[in-house]
């Protein structure tokens, strides 16, 4: 018994000591190494924190390199994919070119208003660039869903900068290093957004399922039901996580899950390949009432300038959206215009058809009496032997005939 | 005598394959992403180490495979270090088995191989879990040792191959 413990100690020992002529350090020392990066890693040094960056710079742009044939494998499989459904899909943009071209003036109104509503409440007017960055790394991990972007500290970009997929929302920074950055996505399971569901405008969390979906949390209790298939999910602003107004996704409810609702991103995160970073800098509104009590014509002159200038920026959208109705109204008049000339040309075209019916009629009618007439006309004419009949052609010798074959009947 | 120098290079880089395949992996995570299989992973660095550190193959180097482990909690966003435990914890594992095995039974390693990973998942999954307060699916984990467990076979019968043809 002694002697098997001891064996096993020994080889534990070996194990973790015991190294060959060509290993430069033993297990233990390695082991050691790794618990104490962990630790440290967990604390914010400042040191550890740049080294970090370092490491992270280096690995992400090899890890793109070394990515380069997996990409081109990854990229001609969506490329052959996407020609099966070329037309299907150009078919489908060009309606919804159509109706987002409608909604775009709308909401540049609406843009406007918002601006000016912040500024009478003296709230801060944020102005944000959205730059464009190339996704360089996109492994799907089990631990993590995430990407990396290649855009870092030196583009401004901070930690909790939101990113987007055109204008939908796909996740948030949480790593920055110098010329790259780390992105959560929103179908990771340590993402947590709140959110609004509209038409219904209930307020609730969207948390990840580190799958490609996102489920619906921390609503009221007994809701469920106000839910529809057609309710649309964007960001509330709640918490100043993110702006309000962010589309993420469409509700979905599973037939065979009871109790759990779950969001359908807009953004199919598998496919991205470039990304918008929203870099966002805050200036505050001048207050007015300050400006008053300093009687500063000069700065009373500017806050006016700029509220004309925003109420001429909204007259001249109101003037564009005018002139589109009214291009609408033409098209409209015209389309009416050709429909009364087809009614017109329809009924005239009936009018022929229905004398033609009506020709047909009395032909028929005619070619039934001639008939008769062959059948009776001897019983009906009047001659040498018949005194009482009918001369030939009178409504006299006709109603005859009809009557000689009702008889016969 | 270049031609000599030459042949000696390729057969120096064909005796660091497994190294340099080590460093693909961890830079690249060989996912099947675009497949869209979903229910599907594995560790392919796991059955690397295991494999080649069990066989004590002389270019693996101890600190190469700890840098691997850092390269990959890069790549994947763990915090810095987790992986590199791992991989050393197997090292160590695989030491031990080699101490005492007398007579090697392929069979018994793959099984000894899920007891490993087993116990590594484990690990990483408790320190994520109460260290880093990670919010991760236990799901993942099992089909990611599952598969692993699975692969194991297919790709120790290929090592085999390249470690004959390098004898040869």
């Amino acid at each position: 018994m002694a002697e098997s413990r001891d064996d096993f100690i020994i080889a534990i020992r070996s194990a973790f000591l015991k190294k060959s002529t060509k290993q430069k350090f033993s297990l233990l020392t390695l082991a050691l190494f790794s618990v104490l990066i962990i630790s440290l890693s967990s604390f914010d040094f400042k040191i550890i924190r740049y080294l970090k960056i370092g490491i992270n710079e280096f690995v992400y742009r090899s890890s793109f390199i070394v990515s380069i044939p997996e990409n081109f494998i990854k990229n001609s499989f969506f490329e052959v994919k996407s020609y099966t459904s070329f037309f299907k899909d150009y078919k489908k943009n060009k309606d919804e070119l159509e109706s987002l071209k409608s909604n775009y003036i709308s909401n540049e109104i609406i843009q406007f208003e918002n601006i000016e509503l912040k500024e009478l409440i003296n709230d801060y007017v944020s102005s944000s660039d959205k730059i464009l960055a190339k996704i360089i790394v996109d492994h799907d991990s089990p631990y993590l869903k995430s990407i990396i972007i290649n855009k870092g500290s030196k583009d401004n970009i901070r930690i909790g900068t939101p990113i987007y997929d055109q204008s939908y929302l796909v996740g948030r920074v949480i790593e920055v290093n110098y010329k790259t950055s780390r992105v959560l996505l929103l179908s990771d399971l340590n993402s947590n957004v709140p959110a609004t569901i509209a038409p219904q405008n209930i307020q609730a969390i969207i948390t990840g399922s580190g799958d490609y979906y996102g489920e619906i949390k921390y609503t009221k209790e007994k809701i469920d039901h106000e839910f529809s298939d057609k309710s649309i999910i964007y960001t509330s602003g709640t918490g100043a996580i993110f702006k309000s107004g962010i589309p993420i996704g469409k509700l979905k409810t599973k037939e065979n899950v009871t109790n759990k609702n779950f969001v359908e991103f807009f953004s199919d995160f598998s496919q991205l390949k470039y990304v918008f970073a929203e870099i966002e800098t805050r200036s505050p509104v001048i207050n007015l009432d300050k400006e008053l009590n300093e009687i500063n014509f000069s700065n009373l002159d500017t806050t006016l300038e700029t509220k004309l200038n925003i109420l001429e920026d909204e007259i001249k959208i109101i003037d564009e959206s005018n002139l589109k109705f009214k291009e609408e109204n033409e098209k409209l008049k015209g389309e009416l215009n050709f429909l009364k000339s087809n009614i017109s040309r329809m009924k005239n075209k009936i009018f022929i058809q229905k004398k033609k019916i009506d020709q047909f009629d009395v032909d028929k009618d005619e070619i039934i009496f001639l008939k008769l007439n062959l059948e009776h006309g001897h019983k009906c004419r009047k001659s040498f032997l018949n005194n009482k009949g009918f001369e030939i052609n009178t409504p006299e010798y006709r109603n005859c005939v009809i009557s000689k074959e009702i008889n016969n009947e | 005598m270049s031609k000599l120098k030459s042949k000696s290079l390729l057969f120096k880089l064909y005796g660091l394959m497994p190294l340099i395949i080590l460093f693909i992996s961890v830079l690249n995570e060989f996912d099947f992403n675009y497949l869209n299989l979903k229910y599907f992973s594995f560790n392919f660095p796991f059955i690397l180490i295991f494999f080649f550190t069990l066989k004590d193959f002389k270019h693996f180097d101890y600190l190469l495979v700890f840098i691997a482990g850092l390269i990959n909690d890069t790549v994947v966003g763990l915090p810095l270090g987790i992986s590199s435990l791992s991989y050393i914890l197997i090292c160590i594992a695989t030491s031990y088995i080699r101490n005492i095995t007398i007579r090697p039974n392929p069979i018994k390693d793959w099984f000894y191989f899920l007891f490993i990973i087993c116990l590594i998942s484990s690990i990483n999954y408790s320190i994520l879990s109460l260290f880093f307060s990670y919010n991760l699916e236990l799901n993942s984990f099992l089909i990611n040792i599952f598969f692993t467990f699975i692969f194991y076979i297919a790709f120790v019968s290929i090592f085999k191959y390249y470690i004959k043809s390098l004898n040869d």
